[in-house]
């Protein structure tokens, strides 16, 4: 109990560090929301900056300290506020989460699920035809940078042999349905950027649980399930993955708290519509109010999942609940 | 290849792709034989319009004419202005040409200090109520209870000359200024859309700039009737007040306006022909659009401002005129806009008159433009200025003329014209590096002056010179706009004199001006940047064509999407 409620102390403390962060950083950014809104729109007249100025707040001097407590008190209770574009800041989170989760949510899962199995297989058969080709493959592919697998990908499937869409994620006009070609269309606009993020992550899982394979394979009790004469394929799922694997759940209950903020590359290659995308329009047009929540709901997303990771292990592994 | 800069709708710069050979300078497509501007209406019905426009990021359905961030979509569709100014024709005088719009007429007293305005009756607003004077006169002091719409800073509490607005008789309304006021009608006649008392006097008056206003109802020829986070779909006002029996106007039926986050998508869009009217920057637009219809796809770029090179005067070498003749006659601006604008964005001149959109205003005499090695580098030696052993000159106290430009980041055409502007300066002994900055930070050094050179253009452009050039050198916009902290009083009395005077009299004014930037280089105008405009006669005729200049053409110049909404057809 007291590993449980000391894991829960350290996430208050570096929640409240992180809120503390996200106030003080786009302060100090260079500008304001009404250049920014100058900046960034043709058509508005210079002398606008006076009623934009007006309209954000940009020359109230308030003190900063009740300026902080009230930022504390709106995020616990969930007042974000106005966007830039005068937008309620959840609204416009709420309408873009779908696409973040499905795309990048979605390929995560399957990036696991393709990197564990290779993985596995790739010890199992360590120096096969697959561990010669796959992993070294893999591995080399993870350590691009996902926009530019993306946009190699972008450069052949679209523009070249323009078998794919190049970006958004469905057609323009096409009213969103729950019929099958609009789901086939989001699916078709999803192929490249899944694949980009898929042939990225997957190789790191590969190594990961290639090298906890090949450790579990030579403890004892796989030996002893040889000698017992079992089948080969339940010697290395049921004895050897399963061992392997629990290192690498508690990395992916990690990995799914950065698939929010690690959407950001992959959705301005792409414009693809979901949270990075608009994280990165809110950074480019001084959007405090919609920065802050994006902030904070990738910092939740991260420490909620370690907190929970960090239970389960305790769950897990009576060892860690005395330490 | 593939980008995301915001390009066209929004002030972004596009990638540019540099200089293909056999991309024409001609700013024009080849003119279209289609009737517009007024005159055809073929009174018949139907079509669907798609526009393709780069907004950068999705729709949020809100229509607030004074939320700059999504009026684009607003105003011209649905909320219309009292009358529609058109920047780029001029009357014989050199005045703008003025169509009444929801006004039927105005006049200044002789003062230019009273302003009356005769409102047109007869016109409803979509929900069927009777539109009227009141409606004006609400609009106009809903800018003054709440500070945050009035963006065009006309009332006299946010720094403008209007100090009361009232109603004579039951359809005139009577503008009041604390000065003369006569650069003002353009932001009160065109610039301000008139919104249905009925409707917004039901909202906090005070907070009016955070009104959604998501079911918008206006008096112009389009209805919105659907919304969604990609697309916005707009079906015709049947009951629009400029239709008569046999004269339907508007004619297109459905217009949409999809929303394109990126420059890539929205050209792919207009190069495979499913939209028609286009307000994008394409690289290659010959190969890439024209040719693939090159009987009915046509381009347009009507110059409008100057991009120019802001020398900071407060920085004690650049305050030198020397220095700055001789930075302006080391550049040759016809290479910059070959090889940085492909041509597409034409050389300006040192009198800051866009050409050929002011030719009216521009005087031939006054023009000091020369491009010349030679002159630019006796001018520095004349000045006191050796050239050093690294090839830079510097003066007797060993200041070397070492500057750094700042840009916008991702403006990649301009990056490309900052390298020949290097280059040429180099060889005259001036030595530039250019440093990209972000548009936020860009914006708050060129405004708080924290810069030795700045490369940039104005963010609007107005009825005349004018309202390019006051911003540009009027000692009261430094810290806004006059990038360069120009101060001068001649000058400042000229910008002053302005607003009270004839015709003649602003024609004598902007020469002087024009002498000005001329003698004193306080700017040092480089290219003239361009609305970037296709269009496909292929279902559509009226369009704006470079012989029928009738309004400015891109989709996001507002209230001119009006006018030509009003003016385009369906033809089969």
């Amino acid at each position: 109990m007291r590993y449980v409620s000391r894991r829960v102390g350290l996430f208050l403390i570096t929640l409240w560090a992180a809120l503390t962060v996200n106030f003080i950083i786009p302060r100090v950014m260079p500008g304001n929301e009404a250049q920014a809104v100058l900046a960034t729109f043709r058509n508005v007249n210079p002398a606008a900056l006076h009623a934009l100025e007006i309209e954000f707040g940009v020359n109230v001097h308030q003190n900063l300290l009740i300026t902080y407590f009230q930022y504390i008190w709106n995020c616990l209770t969930g007042q974000f506020g106005l966007t830039a574009q005068r937008v309620p800041v959840l609204t416009e989170i709420i309408s873009k989460l779908p696409w973040t989760l499905g795309l990048v949510g979605v390929t995560t899962v399957i990036a696991f699920a393709i990197g564990t199995f290779v993985g596995v297989l790739g010890a199992w058969r360590r120096g096969g035809k697959l561990d010669g080709l796959l992993p070294p493959l893999l591995f080399i592919v993870a350590s691009f940078p996902v926009f530019f697998v993306g946009l190699l990908l972008l450069f052949v499937f679209a523009v070249t042999l323009n078998w794919l869409p190049l970006s958004s994620n469905y057609s323009i006009g096409t009213e969103p349905s729950l019929s099958l070609s609009f789901i086939g269309d989001v699916l078709v606009h999803a192929i490249l950027p899944a694949i980009s993020l898929i042939v990225v992550t997957a190789g790191l899982w590969i190594y990961s649980m290639r090298n906890n394979m090949i450790t579990t394979l030579a403890e004892d009790y796989v030996k002893m399930g040889r000698a017992k004469g079992l089948k080969s394929w339940r010697i290395m799922i049921d004895y050897a993955a399963r061992n392997a694997i629990l290192p690498n759940l508690t990395g992916f209950a990690m990995q799914l708290g950065y698939v929010l903020g690690g959407s950001i590359l992959i959705e301005y290659t792409f414009s693809y519509p979901g949270l990075g995308y608009l994280f990165y329009t809110s950074t480019t047009d001084h959007d405090l109010p919609l920065m802050q929540a994006l902030f904070l709901v990738y910092t939740l997303a991260v420490l909620v999942c370690v907190l929970l990771a960090d239970l389960a292990t305790a769950g897990l592994d009576p060892r860690t609940r005395d330490a | 290849m593939v980008s995301t800069w915001r390009t066209n709708l929004r002030r972004f710069k596009p990638m540019t792709v540099l200089v293909v050979a056999g991309v024409l300078a001609a700013a024009c497509g080849s003119a279209t034989t289609a009737n517009s501007g007024g005159t055809a209406n073929t009174g018949k019905v139907g079509g669907k319009l798609l526009i393709d426009n780069e907004s950068g990021s999705t729709w949020t359905c809100q229509f607030n004419p004074f939320n700059p961030s999504v009026n684009i979509t607003s105003i011209g569709f649905i909320y219309e202005p009292l009358e529609f100014i058109n920047i780029l024709q001029t009357n014989p005088d050199g005045t703008p040409k003025v169509t009444p719009w929801l006004a039927t007429a105005s006049s200044w007293s002789s003062d230019f200090k009273t302003l009356t305005m005769t409102i047109r009756s007869g016109v409803k607003w979509s929900d069927g109520s009777p539109f009227s004077a009141n409606d004006v006169l609400y609009t106009f002091n809903a800018l003054k209870a709440d500070p945050a719409l009035d963006l065009n800073a006309l009332w006299s509490v946010d720094s403008g000359p209007l100090t009361n607005v009232t109603l004579q008789g039951s359809d005139q309304v009577v503008f009041t200024f604390n000065a003369p006021a006569e650069s003002y009608f353009y932001y009160v006649a065109d610039q301000t859309p008139i919104v249905p008392q009925h409707i917004w006097s039901t909202q906090d008056q005070t907070k009016l700039d955070t009104y959604a206003d998501t079911a918008p109802v206006g008096t112009g020829p389009y209805l919105m009737s659907n919304c969604s986070q990609d697309n916005i779909k707009y079906l015709r006002n049947t009951k629009y007040w400029q239709s008569k029996p046999g004269h339907p106007v508007p004619q297109v039926a459905e217009v949409d306006y999809p929303a394109f986050l990126s420059n890539t998508s929205a050209n792919l869009y207009l190069a495979q022909g499913q939209a028609q009217w286009g307000a994008q920057y394409i690289p290659n637009i010959q190969s890439y659009y024209i040719n693939k219809s090159p009987s009915t796809r046509h381009y347009w770029f009507p110059p409008t401002l100057n991009v120019s090179l802001f020398p900071n005067l407060n920085n004690p070498l650049l305050s030198n005129l020397a220095v700055r003749q001789a930075i302006s006659m080391a550049i040759d601006r016809s290479q910059v806009s070959q090889r940085g604008e492909s041509g597409y964005e034409p050389a300006a001149n040192q009198t800051g008159i866009v050409l050929p959109t002011y030719k009216a205003w521009y005087e031939k005499s006054l023009d000091t433009t020369t491009y010349s090695p030679s002159k630019a580098e006796s001018t520095l030696q004349a000045a006191g200025f050796t050239k050093g052993s690294d090839g830079i000159y510097a003066n007797a106290q060993g200041q070397k003329l070492s500057f750094s430009i700042k840009t916008i980041s991702g403006y990649t055409d301009w990056d490309a014209s900052l390298q020949v502007i290097t280059q040429e300066l180099k060889a005259v002994g001036i030595e530039v590096t250019v440093q990209d900055e972000d548009s936020t930070p860009y914006t708050n050094d060129t405004q708080n002056g924290t810069f030795q050179l700045a490369y940039g253009e104005m963010p609007v452009a107005g009825p005349g010179p004018y309202y390019e050039l006051r911003p540009l050198l009027f000692s009261g916009s430094i810290g806004s706009t006059n990038y360069e902290r120009y101060r001068s009083t001649s000058t400042d009395a000229l910008f002053n004199q302005y607003s009270g005077a004839t015709p003649a009299q602003q024609l004598t004014i902007i020469h002087e001006i024009s002498a000005v930037m001329a003698q004193d280089l306080p700017v040092i105008p480089v290219v003239e940047g361009v609305d970037w405009y296709q269009y496909d006669t292929t279902n559509f005729g009226g369009w704006p064509t470079p012989s029928n200049p009738y309004a400015q053409p891109p989709v996001w110049a507002t209230p001119d999407n009006g006018m030509v909404l009003t003016q385009l057809y369906p033809v089969s």
